[in-house]
């Protein structure tokens, strides 16, 4: 079979600043939704109500969504440097009675 | 076992947007009969009472601005004409009256009846004559993006028929959730385009499970490097937006963004499938558009087994409830594997409830599902015995060496 050639989009095709359409700005409100879950410090300095184009929801949808992702990153960063201190924290809690009850008993059986 | 089911590893789910079936493959007709598209005897009357026939005269791009309207209220009028009497009976009659809604313009509303010519539309005309096309795949709702693209993940929507957040009830979970959580566990992910683009798959879902999504990009690479999960679901950019390495181009085909950027979208997810031979033998690549977008099909929706959700009258804009037994406007689909027969025309009902269906019984995953999905038709059959022959489309007993290529 022949290849089939796939025409490219006009140069023309692209417009930043056409209105977004309403798929867009309900996805804007979804992920300020998403946004507003998040710890301060993620979150973006965008006023979403003004909104108009494409380019200027794209933007926000840009900040948001790499906002989730590193809010995620560092929290799973954080669970993976907790996880082994309270590992050891519960080993040590395990042995200490236990050093501890065998001094008594050995100072006892030494009196 | 058909070798076609045996070999199969991979489903890869690329959803377009807000375009109907006659709008992209209505040309088609012209040259398989069987499948059901454009012909003389098809029309729709405008506001002056005038008949206005379908015309072949659909552009890429600058032809439906305003995009036009395709909330639950303006469905139900393209749907039913404007009949709102309890004994309406659904005719595709007022697709014209509804566009002329948004501007009071008798010449401009007549559009919304154009379609694309065969030749204008290269790549998904001819993967449609090449595979399997879908005579009766509809949007699960008579509604917009949203709603219809949670009936793709979830099987429902909650009993949601707009475009707000929704909240995801219990028992029913994503079909991504239920593939990673199974035993055995399988691998699932979401290819958004890039972090500008993002997803339109529930803020929910991203928040609380960014591991299960991917960019477009991550994508291409997974596809060479034999790393695609054994679900995936591509999404489109949804907006035209500037990045490090140059202009994107909106590719999800939304009026009013340019349709050939999603020809080559179609082409290159393809392509990256069909130039692998470690994948090409054991992939199926659906393509499928979530809404028709307000654009003219002649297919009535079906009624369907009701969902257990119910859309209250305040909620539909209509003024009447709905209790999701009837399908939305009917939309462009189509299966695509080296084992199915060419010139393949489907006649069975889908709606995207299909689509986590077929996936969680393909792959044998049991958890709760909702009415809809449970309801829902497969479109590749569960690979366990018996088959039935008259229902499998990855039918061929040898794998085709003659799939079509295209240059991107």
């Amino acid at each position: 079979m022949n290849v089939i050639h796939v025409p490219r989009p006009s140069p023309k095709a692209m417009n930043p600043n056409r209105p977004a359409n309403a798929l867009i700005l309900a996805q804007v409100s979804h992920l300020q939704q998403a946004e507003s879950r998040l710890p301060l410090r993620y979150r973006s300095e965008i006023y979403i109500h003004a909104i108009k184009t494409e380019g200027e929801a794209a933007e926000y949808i840009r900040e948001v969504t790499e906002a989730i992702h590193q809010a995620h990153a560092d929290a799973a960063k954080r669970r993976t440097k907790r996880a082994p201190r309270r590992g050891l924290e519960i080993a040590a809690a395990a042995e200490q009675p236990k050093r501890k009850s065998k001094t008594k008993s050995s100072k006892r059986a030494k009196k | 076992m058909p070798p076609g089911l045996d070999s199969l590893k991979h489903i890869v789910v690329l959803m377009m947007e807000n375009r109907s079936f006659d709008h992209i493959l209505g040309s088609l007709t012209a040259v398989n009969p069987k499948i059901d598209g454009i012909t003389g005897s098809l029309s729709n009357p405008d506001t002056t009472g005038a008949p206005v026939n379908p015309q072949p005269l659909a552009e890429f791009q600058g032809q439906l601005d305003p995009d036009p309207d395709h909330h639950f209220p303006a469905v139900d009028l393209q749907i039913f004409g404007g009949d709102t009497s309890a004994s309406r009976v659904a005719n595709m009659q007022g697709f014209v009256k509804s566009y002329f809604n948004q501007q009071q313009d008798v010449k401009h509303s007549q559009k919304i009846m154009y379609y694309f010519k065969q030749s204008d539309l290269p790549v998904l005309t001819q993967l449609a004559l090449q595979f399997a096309v879908f005579n009766r795949w509809f949007a699960s709702i008579p509604g917009p993006t949203i709603c219809n693209r949670a009936f793709a993940h979830y099987g429902t929507s909650f009993g949601r028929v707009d475009m707000n957040p929704f909240d995801i009830i219990e028992p029913f979970k994503s079909i991504y959730t239920r593939l990673i959580n199974a035993t055995p566990k399988h691998t699932a992910k979401v290819y958004y385009y890039d972090t500008t683009s993002s997803t339109m798959e529930v803020a929910n879902l991203l928040q609380n499970q960014p591991e299960l999504f991917g960019t477009y990009k991550q994508f291409l690479s997974d596809c060479d490097k034999n790393l695609l999960p054994e679900y995936s679901f591509v999404e489109p950019n949804y907006n035209d937006h500037d990045t490090d390495s140059g202009e994107e181009v909106a590719s999800d085909q939304h009026p009013d963004h340019d349709v050939q950027a999603g020809e080559f979208l179609i082409a290159e997810v393809y392509m990256h499938i069909r130039k692998n031979p470690n994948l090409w033998p054991n992939t199926a690549l659906l393509v499928v558009y979530d809404e028709h977008g307000g654009i003219y099909d002649h297919v009535v929706p079906p009624a369907c087994a009701p969902d257990q959700f119910t859309a209250a009258a305040n909620n539909t804009g209509t003024g009447m409830e709905f209790k999701f037994d009837r399908l939305g406007v009917r939309v462009p689909a189509v299966l695509i594997s080296p084992w199915i027969p060419p010139n393949t025309v489907v006649d069975r009902v889908f709606d995207h409830a299909s689509i986590p269906g077929t996936v969680a019984k393909f792959f044998q995953v049991s958890a709760p599902c909702s009415p809809r999905e449970t309801n829902a038709d497969v479109f590749i059959e569960p690979n366990v015995q018996p088959v039935d022959p008259n229902r499998n489309l990855l039918s061929l007993a040898t794998m085709r060496d003659d799939c079509p290529t295209f240059d991107i």
